[in-house]
């Protein structure tokens, strides 16, 4: 016997004060924390938590690519596998790969190659794992952002980070970061990603309705709320080092004394 | 072997002229084209404008060149690099070893004899082949080929080269091993004195080491894991002089 449960949407999705239904203002992000080299084993790793998102990121490379017939003669290749939790959801996630997840690793994987240098890796492969432990809305822009930070924590040589978030259009008005009721119940989505070195998008997914110029003020939000995450990035990124740094100079100074 | 010279190395991290900044990928170094030029981990910008990292690290400016130091990352060969490598195949023709870099050394069966030994010797006097290691043996090697499009090629045959049967190999991040052998060995010395150990360090981050007991092995081998996490921090010398000399007076090794 199946237990069908209709997925209830609130009417208004934002409250009477003028705020969201968590409480934000229309341009605010969720909390967001950042740690790397969270995964003693990998090359690199990176954890982040985006307001109810919980994800993982493992960087593995550059090495022998399995199955052989997949590596390039004349390049090497990047290979992301996104997978969710069985847990992350409300329903139970059924473990194989399906379509999402396959569509979510692509995306992110031709997301992130314009920043590499895959040209001086002939014959290898790096791999990201990404593991959704809790999702709530917006896992592929969170997946984007720590899969960056992983693979700069591995030392593989990059053009710049990667930072990705949402916009899109609620209840009729224009918002950041949509949550995941947000995203289902509200009237347009929007993915976005840039590549830092040359201020370019490089993922821009779109879903729902909205105008020309709404879409064009939707780019100047992204633009604002990459720039916040941009900085919390590199300072995740430096904060492994500052901290040895100066626990060492303090307990210099301790002998000393 | 006991006694292992260590190559000379510049140790960037203790350089006067590298800063305690840390730079990330993507970073801008440097607008003024001028007067410096992009060094070691670093690019242009698509327009020539910018001198940008390519690497956590951190930052140096030696002349007119900046470079990023590199705090993590992987080893790749360059010819003459000292390496430690774990035989993992055989066929009668080369053996494929392990030497944590993105390909596997290649080692053929003539470079593991000394050219007069294949004239002398009856037993060598045919084609030489595989039989001299075993898979799973640990043979310090010199890589004498790299590029891109081979597989590095080996050798054991040179002065400290061949095969290791007793010690202890430790794993390290490869671009610390400078920090770990110092300015013109400063940090190895000091560790070889204060532990009775004798220490070997390879470019691929592997270190061998075989002390005179297993307490100074175990002294070693945390003073090494110590440089390698503070490897970015300034008078690490001294502070490791300091911590082995506390530790053995804890422990009460001699």
């Amino acid at each position: 016997m199946t237990l069908l449960i209709q997925d209830e949407y609130p009417e208004k999705l934002f409250r009477d004060d003028g705020k969201r239904l968590d409480g934000r203002d229309p341009f605010e992000l969720r909390p967001i924390k950042m740690e790397v080299d969270v995964i003693k084993n990998a090359d690199g790793s990176a954890y982040i938590e985006w307001g109810n998102n919980k994800i993982f990121a493992s960087v593995y490379g550059p090495r022998e690519v399995h199955p052989h017939h997949l590596a390039k003669p004349d390049r090497g290749i990047l290979r992301v596998f996104y997978r969710m939790a069985t847990f992350s959801v409300f329903d139970r996630k059924r473990p194989a790969p399906g379509r999402r997840e396959k569509e979510i690793s692509m995306i992110i994987s031709d997301c992130l190659e314009p920043v590499l240098f895959l040209e001086l890796y002939p014959g290898t492969s790096f791999e990201i794992f990404i593991e959704v432990v809790d999702a709530d809305g917006g896992t592929r822009c969170a997946s984007t952002t720590v899969a960056a930070l992983a693979l700069a924590d591995a030392g593989v040589p990059m053009r710049s980070l990667v930072t990705s978030c949402a916009v899109g259009k609620i209840g009729g008005q224009l918002v950041t970061d949509l949550s995941g009721i947000e995203d289902k119940a509200g009237e347009a989505d929007l993915p976005t990603a840039i590549t830092w070195f040359n201020d370019e998008l490089s993922l821009l997914q779109f879903d729902g309705q909205i105008s020309q110029s709404e879409l064009e003020k939707c780019l100047d939000m992204a633009k604002d709320a990459l720039d916040k995450i941009y900085s919390m990035q590199l300072d995740a990124l430096k904060r492994k080092y500052i901290k040895i740094q100066e626990d060492a100079e303090n307990q210099g100074g301790a002998t000393e004394e | 072997m006991e006694n292992d010279e260590e190559p000379e190395a510049d140790d960037d991290f203790e350089d006067e002229e590298t800063s305690r900044e840390i730079v990330a990928p993507g970073e801008i170094l440097s607008e003024d084209l001028n007067n410096y030029s992009p060094g070691r981990g670093t690019i242009l910008n698509k327009k020539g404008t910018k001198i940008i990292s390519v690497l956590v690290g951190l930052k140096q400016i030696k002349g007119r060149y900046i470079n990023v130091i590199p705090l993590n990352g992987f080893y790749t060969a360059h010819p003459g690099d000292k390496v430690i490598a774990i035989v993992v195949d055989k066929n009668p023709v080369k053996y494929r070893c392990d030497i944590n870099a993105k390909y596997p050394g290649i080692l053929k069966p003539k470079n593991t004899i000394k050219v007069n030994k294949k004239r002398r010797r009856g037993k060598y006097r045919d084609k030489p082949d595989t039989e001299m290691y075993e898979i799973g043996d640990v043979l310090v090697a010199k890589v004498i080929s790299a590029d891109r499009l081979n597989d590095p090629e080996l050798t054991t045959v040179g002065k400290y080269l061949g095969k290791r049967t007793d010690g202890i190999i430790i794993q390290i991040d490869p671009p610390k091993v400078p920090r770990v052998i110092g300015r013109s060995g400063s940090m190895i010395k000091q560790l070889k004195k204060h532990t009775n150990c004798s220490i070997f360090v390879t470019q691929n981050g592997r270190i061998w080491l075989k002390g005179p007991s297993i307490e100074n092995e175990r002294l070693a081998i945390e003073a090494i894991y110590k440089i390698e996490r503070e490897a970015h921090t300034q008078g690490l010398t001294d502070r490791i002089e300091e911590f082995i000399k506390s530790e053995k007076e804890k422990r009460g090794i001699e």
